[in-house]
């Protein structure tokens, strides 16, 4: 770093940039996952990044792309964990690149890898084609009530007020799944939890179906409770809560239509 | 439920993903030990049935097990055994409850309760099976 | 839909919300389209921008084009791509005497432009919004919503790439093919780079769009020719909470900090605006989301001591001449650059400017451009054409 005549004056003039990845003397390693089409399987990289108290992973991924290495390839798109195509696994944990501060992770080497239990494109890039293949039967509802002031009033023009559903479609749940890991039939939380969002707001959807596509030993019971798809969600999705709900209300039909024969 | 056919090499982490503790929190532990400890239950079982098929060699050959059993090493492996049916039982009631849907928003705790209870029993038992010897 | 050999090709390069709509709009006419994009599909301005499903309100005074625009292309979008949009209206919400003496003229530029508004008062503002500020003087009610940023543009992607569009991100154009300079330039096709392979190979196009928003300038200078497209990037907070189900915006001429946009469970303050020649690094200048805090606050006052989720920049690609200092006084309408025309180099065309709110109809005028230069004669078929939900993309 050169040295400057006055770095206080300096900082007190111009505005900080808080995502900053040079110039502030704070050096992270960087060991980021390679992989190109006819490699055998991918290896680790090392690159050097600086940061400041805000960057993210993210910022770093793509400065490394920008300034060192143009061939990174990663996935992103909104960095403000809205789009969900950021996620990866650092440290070993499953997290969404744009909003990890790297500060946060306190540690000089920081490991990137990409999510596991999908097909590997390039580097950081999977194929979600896996991933989506899980909605197809159950289906992906986009649009929910919105619980945020339920005593309000709503405009004249709008029926009622609408929000996103908070599944971003990250695959984070699925990377963090021990049974996705070992068994590709698995339906998975992702697609569980979507399916448990049409029955608790059917939306006018038919739950009857929908329940039925669950109630399979690879759907809703192959869940062996690992919560991990829980923990790994950045949406406040809790695919694991979705999961058991449904399994109470198959067990409730279950139950029911026993004694309902007998009445 | 059909998931499509890998067309590249799947990235599946296997039965790595169980067991690769990194990352991994309390559910994702009571989940890996629920397997261990249902497969060193099972181990025992196979054990204890071949120990009980020398009952009908005759009362030297018990005889010769029982003092074998009553060693402090013996004891101990005892223990283990006992450690593993708690957490596999207890852990089971939570499995059966949680499964279910009920109790899911207090899983974590209702885990570690149930640990804590396992573990008061645990002593007990330890210091019989102690005594015992 | 024919799909004849001796249909012509078009390379678009880009994979932003335009190129994406332009790929739809081709297609549908009959045009093989493929398209190139260097990095994830809306991974450049597109999927960054707040997601404001604009009604053009806020053009209304100043920029009328503008504002007739977004109202008719947000008409468009609700038909086309119905269940994409958190659709509770918006208020422009006016907080100082000043602002509420401005309100008559926003009202009636609004009427001017067909913007449906209606006029709300202290009290119900604060029944329909209660977190808004109780200093609050009066409203307008107009028809703003909330667009994911990515998803509802790869509704375009998944519909063109269904009717046999080649879409391919993670390849990069590192070079356009074309004749000699003895004779009449022209550009014949593209050299790409598979990023995800390290392999180079050529596509080669009766007309090549160049749809690089921010980057337009740096793609259109690989033909030896100038566009002027000014990189201005905004600052962006996100905080943790729903703040408000409605779209609020400051009733005033345009500033920094004056729109809040619930997404899901945040609320999306912006934005700000300067100028920069390098849209590959945008600061996130410290100043800037404190600003977005205090403006902000001066709306919905408890979004002061909201939690950060994220804050970042997007550049907007806006058109004009050089020099200019903060990036507001440039025309955000859209413009389609015919090469020939302008610079003599034939079967090379850029489009740039506009909002993501009219990523429709900056396809259409280009669209109708390329068709006339390549002689295909079939209408545009994307006011109606209801699009595939954005899941399709993956199939």
């Amino acid at each position: 770093m050169t040295a400057q005549e006055s770095p206080v004056t300096e900082q007190a003039q111009a505005p900080v940039d808080t995502h900053a990845t040079s110039g502030t003397g704070r050096h992270v390693r960087f060991r980021v996952s390679r992989f190109k089409q006819g490699d055998q399987r991918p290896h680790l990289q090392d690159y050097d990044v600086e940061i400041a108290p805000a960057t993210t992973v993210l910022d770093a991924l793509t400065a490394i792309r920008r300034d060192q290495d143009p061939t990174l390839l990663l996935r992103h798109s909104c960095f403000h964990a809205s789009c969900g195509t950021c996620g990866m696994r650092v440290n070993d944990k499953e997290a969404l690149a744009c909003v990890t501060e790297v500060s946060d992770l306190d540690c000089d080497t920081v490991k990137v890898e990409p999510i596991a239990n999908q097909r590997l494109v390039s580097d950081l890039v999977t194929d979600m084609i896996d991933f989506y293949d899980r909605f197809r039967a159950i289906g992906r509802p986009l649009l929910r009530q919105s619980e945020a002031f339920p005593d309000s009033e709503v405009a004249p023009g709008v029926e009622e007020h609408r929000r996103y559903e908070s599944c971003i479609e990250c695959g984070l749940c699925l990377s963090a799944c021990p049974i996705v890991a070992s068994d590709g039939r698995y339906l998975g939380p992702a697609a569980l939890a979507a399916a448990q969002r049409t029955v608790a707001e059917p939306r006018g959807g038919d739950t009857f179906s929908v329940l039925r596509l669950t109630d399979d030993a690879q759907a809703a019971w192959r869940c062996h409770l690992s919560f991990e798809c829980s923990e790994a969600c950045p949406s406040n999705v809790d695919p694991a809560g979705a999961i058991m709900f449904i399994r109470r209300k198959l067990a409730g039909q279950r139950v029911n239509s026993i004694f309902g024969r007998r009445s | 439920m059909t998931v499509r056919e890998d067309r590249t090499s799947p990235r599946r982490r296997g039965v790595y993903g169980w067991v690769d503790p990194r990352g991994r929190r309390l559910g994702h532990w009571a989940f890996i030990l629920n397997r261990l400890t249902g497969l060193g239950i099972l181990l025992y079982l196979g054990l204890h049935l071949v120990v009980l098929s020398m009952l009908a060699t005759g009362p030297n050959a018990w005889d010769n097990f029982v003092s074998l059993a009553l060693t402090p090493v013996f004891l101990a492996m005892d223990v283990v055994l006992i450690f593993g049916l708690l957490l596999h039982g207890l852990n089971g009631i939570r499995v059966t409850l949680v499964g279910f849907g009920l109790v899911v928003d207090r899983q974590k705790a209702l885990f570690v309760s149930l640990m804590v209870i396992g573990a008061i029993v645990l002593v007990v038992a330890s210091l019989h099976i102690f005594e015992v010897g | 839909m024919d799909r004849q050999p001796s249909a012509p090709k078009v390379v678009i390069i880009g994979g932003g919300g335009t190129g994406g709509a332009l790929a739809h709009d081709l297609t549908q006419r009959g045009v093989r389209v493929t398209l190139v994009e260097r990095g994830e599909i809306t991974s450049g301005t597109t999927g960054r921008h707040h997601g404001l499903l604009h009604c053009g309100a806020r053009y209304a005074v100043k920029d009328r084009e503008s504002a007739v625009e977004c109202i008719e292309e947000n008409t468009i979008l609700r038909r086309i791509a119905p269940g994409s949009f958190e659709l509770n209206d918006g208020l422009f919400v006016a907080v100082t005497d000043a602002e509420a003496d401005y309100e008559k003229v926003f009202f009636e530029s609004c009427q001017a432009a067909g913007i449906p508004v209606r006029r709300v008062d202290r009290a119900e503002a604060l029944r329909l919004e209660p977190r808004l500020n109780p200093e609050l003087r009066c409203a307008v009610q107009v028809p703003d919503g909330t667009m994911d940023a990515m998803r509802m543009p790869l509704r375009f992607f998944a519909t063109a790439k269904r009717n046999g569009a080649e879409i391919r991100p993670f390849n990069e154009v590192v070079g356009l093919t074309m004749t000699d300079a003895a004779s009449p330039r022209a550009v014949t096709g593209v050299s790409v780079k598979d990023l995800t392979s390290g392999r180079t190979y050529e596509i080669g196009a009766d007309l090549v769009v160049n749809a690089g928003g921010p980057w337009a300038g740096k793609v259109a200078s690989m033909a030896g020719v100038d566009v002027p497209i000014q990189p201005s990037p905004g600052i962006l907070v996100a905080v943790r909470g729903r703040y408000c189900n409605m779209v609020v915006n400051r009733l005033h001429a345009s500033g920094d900090g004056d729109i809040v946009v619930p997404q899901r469970e945040l609320s999306v303050i912006g934005t700000s605006s300067w100028v920069t020649d390098d849209p590959d690094h945008l600061t996130v200048p410290s100043d800037h989301v404190e600003m977005m805090f205090r403006e902000g606050s001066m709306m919905i006052p408890s979004i002061r001591g909201a939690e950060v989720r994220a804050t970042w920049s997007a550049a907007r690609p806006l058109i004009g001449e050089r020099g200019a200092s903060t990036g507001r006084e440039l025309s955000r309408t859209f413009k389609c650059f015919d090469h020939a025309a302008d610079d003599g180099v034939e079967g090379f065309v850029t489009i740039s400017g506009g909002k993501a709110t009219t990523l429709r109809a900056m396809a259409e005028a280009t669209a109708d451009v390329v068709c006339r230069k390549l002689g295909v004669d079939r209408p545009c078929m994307t006011r109606e054409v209801v699009l595939l939900p954005h899941t399709e993309y993956y199939a």
